[in-house]
């Protein structure tokens, strides 16, 4: 495998998760697909945060312990965007972000 | 034995390329969701091969149980049209953008991943559960009862989001 790591394999599939989700954020025009779009970052992340811990001398348990703070985060997230989706769609009637430009409500 | 690794990884990774590109390019809301929880499963099989299986089965059953559900309810209740489609693009300027968007830091982290001078520690040892909790309670404590509050406070937030228009009227 010239030269590459065990651990450069993982931090490469951690950087294309990040890359796929930055493309999906600035391509999704609707709020749930900018939302699954930030979903695939966070995993990126969390498999980063794993790989680093587990694949050199740093402390595996933390790294782990680091990465299952980031789901609870990725979970506490999801249900407050879920909240503001639905307010959004009560209020104009779609959630496509081109088209949300009225500030107060 | 050790190839069998590889081939395993190999189709972890086939299979989170798969999802990635389903949740981002898919134009039905649904099947993007699909999508995104094809790749979670890729990366539960990652962490597993990094020895980790508490934290796949975490990711199992935080991300493909509750986080894709709430992301289901958010297609389901946001009364879109069937499927929740997106509208077709016209002409791609979107993606265009997308696509310089999404390689730069691919290209700048990239570099930086591939110049490090980390030494890595080829079979990864699993941790056991116990020192998982001891942990929790010693280093992590703070952190862990922070995100308790964070997550009373997103689902209060939440409840009074929901709220907002019988209070408005």
């Amino acid at each position: 495998m010239n030269g590459i790591t065990h651990l450069e394999m993982y931090q490469f599939v951690a950087l294309l998760l990040l890359g796929l989700g930055l493309f999906g954020l600035v391509r999704r025009r609707s709020l749930v697909g900018m939302l699954i779009s930030v979903e695939l970052m966070l995993n990126g992340a969390g498999l980063s945060i794993v790989a680093s811990g587990q694949l050199t001398a740093a402390s595996g348990a933390m790294a782990q312990l680091a990465t299952l703070f980031v789901m609870g985060l990725a979970a506490a997230e999801v249900a407050l965007i879920l909240a503001i989706i639905i307010v959004v769609s009560r209020r104009f009637g779609h959630i496509e972000s081109n088209n949300l430009r009225t500030l107060r409500g | 034995m050790e190839y069998l690794a590889y081939v395993a990884f190999g189709i972890y990774v086939l299979i989170i390329l798969t999802g990635g590109l389903m949740a981002v390019l898919c134009r039905s809301m649904v099947r993007a969701l699909v999508g995104l929880i094809l790749t979670l499963f890729g990366v539960a099989g990652c962490y597993l091969l990094m020895a980790a299986p508490f934290i796949a089965l975490m990711q199992i059953l935080i991300y493909v149980g509750a986080v894709s559900i709430l992301i289901l309810f958010a297609i389901m209740l946001t009364r879109a049209p069937a499927g929740a489609e997106e509208a077709p693009y016209i002409f791609p300027w979107r993606s265009i953008a997308a696509l310089a968007v999404a390689f730069l830091p691919l290209a700048v982290i990239g570099g930086m991943i591939r110049s490090g001078q980390v030494t890595p520690l080829v079979p990864p040892t699993e941790v056991p559960l116990a020192e998982l909790g001891q942990t929790l309670i010693e280093p992590y404590l703070l952190a862990f009862e922070l995100i308790s509050v964070i997550l009373t406070v997103a689902m209060a937030g939440a409840v009074i989001l929901g709220f907002e228009r019988r209070i408005g009227k």
